[in-house]
C-alpha cells in the first residue's frame, strides 16, 4: 500500500476546503507538501497498482509539483489589483488547486481511461483560469482552448476504446510490459493518440489553441500551461506510444511541428505570443526525443524539467513586464534593462535556457535528441538543426531588443515577483550546470 | 412458330395497354386528388374528370405563338410528351414483366429521359421572352441541380440492392423479398423519393397550384403557352406525376400484388388504380395539413431529400 | 440479420441522421432538443442491446445516458439560452449548403478512417451484431460533431457539436467493445462538467469570429 500518492493528490484539493478562509496560504501549503512528496516518492518507485510510478513519472512529478508552488507565490501580487476578473480571486485560487491535482492524478493513475478522464479533467479546471483578467479576447481564447482541446481529446478517446478491444485491460504497466507484437490495430491505436492527445501537446495541424491561450491567460496560467499541463499531456502520449512504438510517424510529425512553430516564432510581435510558440517546439523536440527511444528518451525527460522551469521563469518576466508597463507588444517594449534589472536578468536567462543556448539543460537534452537522431535520419537531423537556429536567433534576438534597445521609466512590479521569476531562471540554471558537472556521464 | 407468334401478341396487349392506360387515366389521378382535397376541406370541389374536361377546352382554342420564339417553343411541348411516353414504356408502371421498348433504357436511362424532358422545357420556356416565363425556368433550374441527383441516386440505391439496374427485376425481387426491403438503403431512398415526388409534381408544400407568381416553379414555365400547346403541357404534367407515383409505388413503397400472366394481367389496372388510392390518400392529407414554405426553403428541403438518398446510398457501399 | 439486429441498425442510423437535423436548425432550442433526441435514441440502443444481452452494466450505461444527456446536459443548455429563449438563432444559414458540406465531409472523413482502418481489420462484435459495419454510423455521428463545430460560430452550437461527438463514442464503445462502466461514468461527469464550465462562458460571449489580436 503506498500512501504517498494519494497524499500528491490529496493535497491540492484539501487546500480547496479553505476556500472561504485562507485559500491562498492553504494553496501554498498544499504547493510545499506536494513538492516534499514527490521528490520523496523516488525512494519509493518503481512501484505499480492503483498507481504506477516509475522514473520518467517521477520526473513529471516533481516537474508539476515545483511549478504549481511557483504559479501560487508568483500570483499572490499577480492576481491582487487586477482590474477586471472573469473569476473572483478565490474561485482562482481553488481552480488553480483542483487544476494542480487534476494532473497529478493523470500522472499516477494505471490505467489509460482514468488518464482520458485526468486530461479532461485539466481542460475543466484550467479553461475559466485563463479569464482571470477579463477581456473579448481572453474569453475567445478560452472559448477556443475549451472547444478544440475537448473536440481533440475526444478523439483520443477512440483509440483508448482500442486499447480496451486489443488487451481486455486499461493497466498501463500490464500492457507495456506484456510487450506485444506490433499488429496493424495497435498502429493505429498509436496514429489516433498522436491526433487526440497531440491537440493538447500542441502538434501541429491540431495546435492552434495554443497560441491564444498562452497569450491572454494571467502569467501565471501561461506558466503552468506550458511548463506542465503540456508536458502531462504529452506523458499520456508517450504511454500510448510505449504500446507499440511507431518511430516513423511520431518523428516526421514532431518536424514538422517544429520546423512550423519557428517559423511562426519568428514573425510574432507580441512576447506571451512567441513564447508559447517556442513551447510548441520544445513540447515538439521532446516528442521527437520519445519516439526516438533510447539516449532520446533521457534528452527529452532533461529537455523537459528545464523548459518547464525556464518557461516558467520566462512567463513570470513577461507578467512583470506586462504589470509594470501595460504593453503587449515587443516593438513598444525598449530598454527595459535600466528600470527593471531583475526581470531583465530572468528574461534573458530564462529565453536563453527556453531556446537552448549551451549552459543549460534544454541544450543537453536537444544535444541527445539530435545525436540520436543523427544516426537514424540524415535529413530530418538536418531539417531539425536549422529551424531549431531559426528558433534560437527568433527568440533571442526579439528579447535582446526589449532589454538593450532604447530606454525607458519602468520599475520592478515587486520583490516577490520578481524573486519567483529570477528563482525559475536559476532553477533551470542548475539544472544544466549540475548535469554537465559530472553527472551526464553517470546518466549516460 | 404458333408460341412465338402468341407470346409476341401477348406483349403487344400488354404494351398497348400499359400505354393507354398510363395516357388516358392520368389525368384522372389529379381529379381525384382535388376532388379529395376539397371534401377534406368541407367544400364541394370540381368534379373528378375536370382535367379532361381542361384538356379538351384548351384543345379547342385558339393557340398564340409569341412573337420572336422559335421552333423550340412550338415543337416542345410534342418531344416532351413524347419522352414521357417513353418512359410510360420502360417502367414497370402497369405490367410487371418486360414488354417493347423496355430494353431501351434501363434505371439510370430513365432517369436521364426524366433531366432531358426538364431541359427541353427550361429551353422552350425561355424563348418565349416573357418574364414570367424565365422566372419559371431560372427557379427550375436552380432547383433541378439537387433534384435530379436525388432521382439518380435514389435509382442507384435500388439498384444496390438487387444488384442491378433494371427495373422490373428490382420489382419482382422485392415483391418475392418483403423482407428484404427492410434495409436501411431502402427505407431511405424511399423516404427521398417520397420527398422528390412532392417536389416534382408541385405538391403543396413546396408549390401551391395556379398561377400565383410568388411561389410558382413548374406553373411559371407554362405562362405563355396557350391552346393546344397548353393541352399538351398539361397532359405530359399529369403523366410525370403517374409515372413517378408508380415507381415510388410498385419500386419502393409498395411493390406486391402485381400479376403478370397473360390474361390476368388486365387485373393490373384495378389494382394500380387501388394502389394510387392509398397514395392519394396519403397525399392529400399531407397537402392539407402542411403551409407553404418559402420559396428559397425548397433548397432546404432537396437538399435533406439528397442528403437522405446519398449517404445511405455511400453506407450501403461500406456495409457491403 | 434477425430483429434485434435490425432495430439496431435502424437507431444507430436514426441518430446519424438526427446528427443532419441538429445541422439543419437555425433555432438554437430547437439544437438542444435535437440533442435531446439523440441521446434519447442513444439511450434506447443501448436498452435494446442490454435485452439482447441481458447485461446490467448496460441497463445501468442507458439509465446514465438518459438522465445525465437526456435530462441534465439538456436542461441545463436549455435555461441558459439568453433572453427570451424560443425566437433567438443564428442569422444566415445556407441550410442546403450546410448540409450538403457535411455530407461531403463525413463521406470523406468516414470513408478516409474506414478504408484505412476498419477494413483491415476483422472486428468481431460482441453479441448479436454480426461483423464491424455498424462502426460506420458512430464514425459518421463523430465526423458530424466536428463539422458541427467548425461550421457554426456561436458557443451553443459548438457545445452541441461536442455533445454529438460524445454520444457518437458511446456507441462506438457499446458496439466495439463496453468500457468498464466506472470508466465510462467518469467520461459522463466529465462531458457534464465541460458543459456547465462552457455555459459559463456562454453567459459572457455568445458568438465566435476570428480576431485581429489573434492570429498567426
Amino acid at each position: 500500500m503506498h500512501i504517498f500518492p494519494y497524499l500528491i493528490i490529496a493535497a491540492p484539493i484539501i487546500a480547496c476546503a479553505f476556500y472561504k478562509w485562507e485559500i491562498r496560504a492553504a494553496g501554498i501549503a498544499a504547493g510545499v507538501a506536494d513538492v516534499i512528496l514527490s521528490v520523496m516518492i523516488y525512494f519509493q518507485s518503481p512501484f505499480h497498482g492503483v498507481f504506477y510510478v516509475d522514473f520518467t513519472s517521477w520526473i513529471f512529478l516533481v516537474m508539476v509539483s515545483s511549478i504549481y508552488l511557483a504559479s501560487t507565490i508568483y500570483s499572490l501580487n499577480y492576481m491582487k489589483d487586477i482590474q477586471v476578473r472573469g473569476i473572483s480571486e478565490k474561485t482562482y485560487y481553488a481552480l488553480l488547486n483542483l487544476f494542480s491535482a487534476s494532473m497529478f492524478f493523470t500522472l499516477l493513475m494505471n490505467n489509460y481511461g482514468f488518464m482520458w478522464v485526468g486530461i479532461e479533467a485539466t481542460t475543466i479546471c484550467s479553461a475559466l483560469l485563463i479569464i482571470g483578467e477579463k477581456s473579448d479576447v481572453s474569453l475567445e481564447a478560452a472559448w477556443r482552448y475549451i472547444i478544440l482541446v475537448s473536440a481533440g481529446v475526444a478523439f483520443a478517446f477512440i483509440s483508448i476504446i482500442l486499447i480496451y478491444y486489443q488487451f481486455h485491460t486499461l493497466n498501463v504497466y500490464d500492457i507495456i510490459h506484456t510487450n506485444p507484437a506490433g499488429g496493424l490495430l495497435e498502429r493505429i491505436i498509436v496514429a489516433i493518440a498522436l491526433i487526440g492527445f497531440g491537440t493538447k501537446t500542441g502538434v501541429f495541424p491540431v495546435h492552434t489553441w495554443l497560441p491564444d491561450a498562452h497569450s491572454e491567460a494571467p502569467a501565471p496560467v501561461s506558466a503552468m500551461f506550458s511548463g506542465v499541463l503540456l508536458p502531462v499531456a504529452l506523458y499520456v502520449l508517450y504511454r500510448i506510444y510505449q504500446i507499440d512504438p511507431f518511430p516513423l510517424l511520431y518523428t516526421w510529425f514532431a518536424v514538422i511541428s517544429i520546423a512550423v512553430s519557428s517559423l511562426f516564432l519568428a514573425y510574432q510581435r507580441n512576447y506571451k505570443r512567441m513564447f508559447a510558440y517556442s513551447t510548441m517546439e520544445n513540447m515538439n523536440m521532446a516528442l521527437l526525443g520519445f519516439a526516438m527511444g533510447g539516449v532520446g528518451v533521457i534528452g527529452a525527460l532533461l529537455l523537459l524539467i528545464t523548459h518547464s522551469f525556464a518557461k516558467s521563469g520566462a512567463f513570470f518576466s513577461s507578467g512583470n513586464i506586462m504589470k509594470s508597463t501595460g504593453k503587449k507588444n515587443i516593438d513598444e517594449i525598449g530598454g527595459l534593462w535600466k528600470g527593471m534589472p531583475w526581470t531583465s536578468t530572468s528574461l534573458v536567462f530564462s529565453s536563453m535556457a527556453a531556446s537552448g543556448a549551451p549552459p543549460f539543460g534544454v541544450f543537453i537534452g536537444e544535444f541527445f535528441i539530435l545525436s540520436a537522431l543523427a544516426g537514424q535520419n540524415i535529413i530530418q537531423f538536418s531539417i531539425v538543426i536549422f529551424f531549431v537556429m531559426t528558433a534560437f536567433i527568433g527568440v533571442n534576438y526579439n528579447i535582446s531588443s526589449m532589454v538593450f534597445r532604447g530606454s525607458s521609466e519602468n520599475s520592478e512590479p515587486g520583490w516577490l515577483m520578481t524573486g519567483t521569476a529570477i528563482a525559475c531562471a536559476a532553477i533551470s540554471l542548475l539544472i544544466g550546470i549540475f548535469l554537465l558537472g559530472g553527472y551526464v556521464n553517470a546518466l549516460v | 412458330m404458333v408460341v412465338m407468334l402468341n407470346g409476341y401478341v401477348e406483349t403487344l396487349m400488354m404494351t398497348l395497354s400499359q400505354y393507354f392506360f398510363v395516357v388516358l387515366t392520368a389525368p384522372l389521378y389529379s381529379g381525384i386528388l382535388a376532388k379529395l382535397k376539397a371534401m377534406i376541406e368541407s367544400r364541394r370541389g370540381p368534379s373528378i374528370f375536370q382535367p379532361y374536361r381542361d384538356i379538351w377546352k384548351f384543345l379547342r382554342k385558339e393557340t398564340l405563338i409569341p412573337r420572336g420564339s422559335g421552333f423550340i417553343f412550338r415543337y416542345g411541348p410534342y418531344v416532351i410528351f413524347g419522352i414521357y411516353s417513353l418512359i410510360a414504356l420502360i417502367v414497370p408502371i402497369l405490367v410487371p414483366v418486360p414488354i417493347f421498348f423496355t430494353a431501351s433504357a434501363d434505371f439510370l436511362g430513365g432517369a436521364i429521359l426524366f433531366s432531358l424532358a426538364a431541359f427541353i422545357k427550361i429551353a422552350s420556356s425561355l424563348e418565349s421572352g416573357s418574364n414570367f416565363m424565365s422566372l419559371g425556368a431560372v427557379r427550375t433550374a436552380s432547383f433541378i441541380f439537387l433534384s435530379e441527383g436525388t432521382l439518380i441516386t435514389v435509382f442507384f440505391a435500388v439498384s444496390l440492392i438487387t444488384k442491378t439496374n433494371n427495373p422490373y427485376v428490382t420489382n419482382n425481387f422485392l415483391s418475392a423479398n418483403p423482407f428484404q426491403s427492410l434495409t436501411l438503403e431502402h427505407i431511405f431512398a424511399t423516404l427521398a423519393f417520397f420527398m422528390l415526388f412532392f417536389y416534382e409534381t408541385g405538391k403543396l408544400p413546396l408549390e401551391s397550384p395556379g398561377l400565383a407568381e410568388l411561389g410558382m416553379i413548374e406553373e411559371g414555365m407554362n405562362y405563355e403557352y396557350s391552346g393546344r400547346l397548353l393541352a399538351i403541357n398539361k397532359w405530359s404534367g399529369h403523366m410525370k406525376q403517374y409515372i413517378l407515383g408508380s415507381i415510388l409505388l410498385n419500386v419502393f413503397l409498395f411493390p406486391w400484388f402485381l400479376q403478370s400472366s397473360f390474361p390476368y394481367f388486365l387485373l393490373d389496372i384495378p389494382i394500380m388504380f387501388l394502389k394510387w388510392m392509398l397514395l392519394i390518400v396519403i397525399v392529400a392529407v399531407i397537402e392539407t395539413t402542411l403551409a407553404k414554405m418559402r420559396l428559397f426553403r425548397i433548397l432546404d428541403y432537396l437538399a435533406t431529400a439528397f442528403t437522405f438518398s446519398i449517404l445511405f446510398l455511400a453506407f450501403g457501399v461500406l456495409l457491403g | 440479420m434477425n430483429a434485434i439486429e435490425n432495430i439496431v441498425f435502424l437507431s444507430a442510423a436514426l441518430a446519424t441522421v438526427s446528427g443532419f437535423y441538429i445541422q439543419a436548425q437555425e433555432y438554437i432550442r430547437s439544437m438542444v432538443r435535437g440533442q435531446f433526441i439523440q441521446s434519447i435514441l442513444i439511450a434506447a440502443t443501448i436498452f435494446v442491446l442490454a435485452y439482447a444481452e441481458s447485461s446490467i452494466d448496460l441497463v445501468v450505461l442507458g439509465l446514465l445516458v438518459l438522465v445525465l444527456r437526456g435530462y441534465l446536459i439538456t436542461e441545463l443548455l436549455e435555461r441558459r439560452i439568453p433572453g427570451k429563449g424560443s425566437d433567438l438563432r443564428e442569422k444566415e444559414i445556407g441550410i442546403a449548403s450546410h448540409l450538403l458540406l457535411d455530407l461531403v465531409f463525413i463521406m470523406i472523413g468516414t470513408f478516409i478512417i474506414y478504408s484505412l482502418v476498419f477494413s483491415g481489420i476483422n472486428f468481431s462484435i460482441a453479441g448479436n451484431i454480426s461483423g464491424g459495419t455498424i462502426l460506420v454510423f458512430p464514425l459518421a455521428l463523430f465526423f458530424q460533431g466536428l463539422f458541427l463545430i467548425g461550421s457554426r460560430n456561436t458557443t451553443f452550437s459548438q457545445i452541441t457539436g461536442y455533445i454529438e461527438e460524445e454520444n457518437s463514442l458511446v456507441l462506438f464503445a457499446i458496439f466495439l467493445i463496453p468500457v468498464p462502466l466506472i470508466i465510462e461514468a467518469s467520461v459522463f461527469l466529465d462531458v457534464l462538467a465541460l458543459v456547465v464550465i462552457s455555459s459559463i462562458v456562454v453567459l459572457e460571449k455568445f458568438t465566435h469570429n476570428p480576431l485581429e489580436e489573434l492570429r498567426g
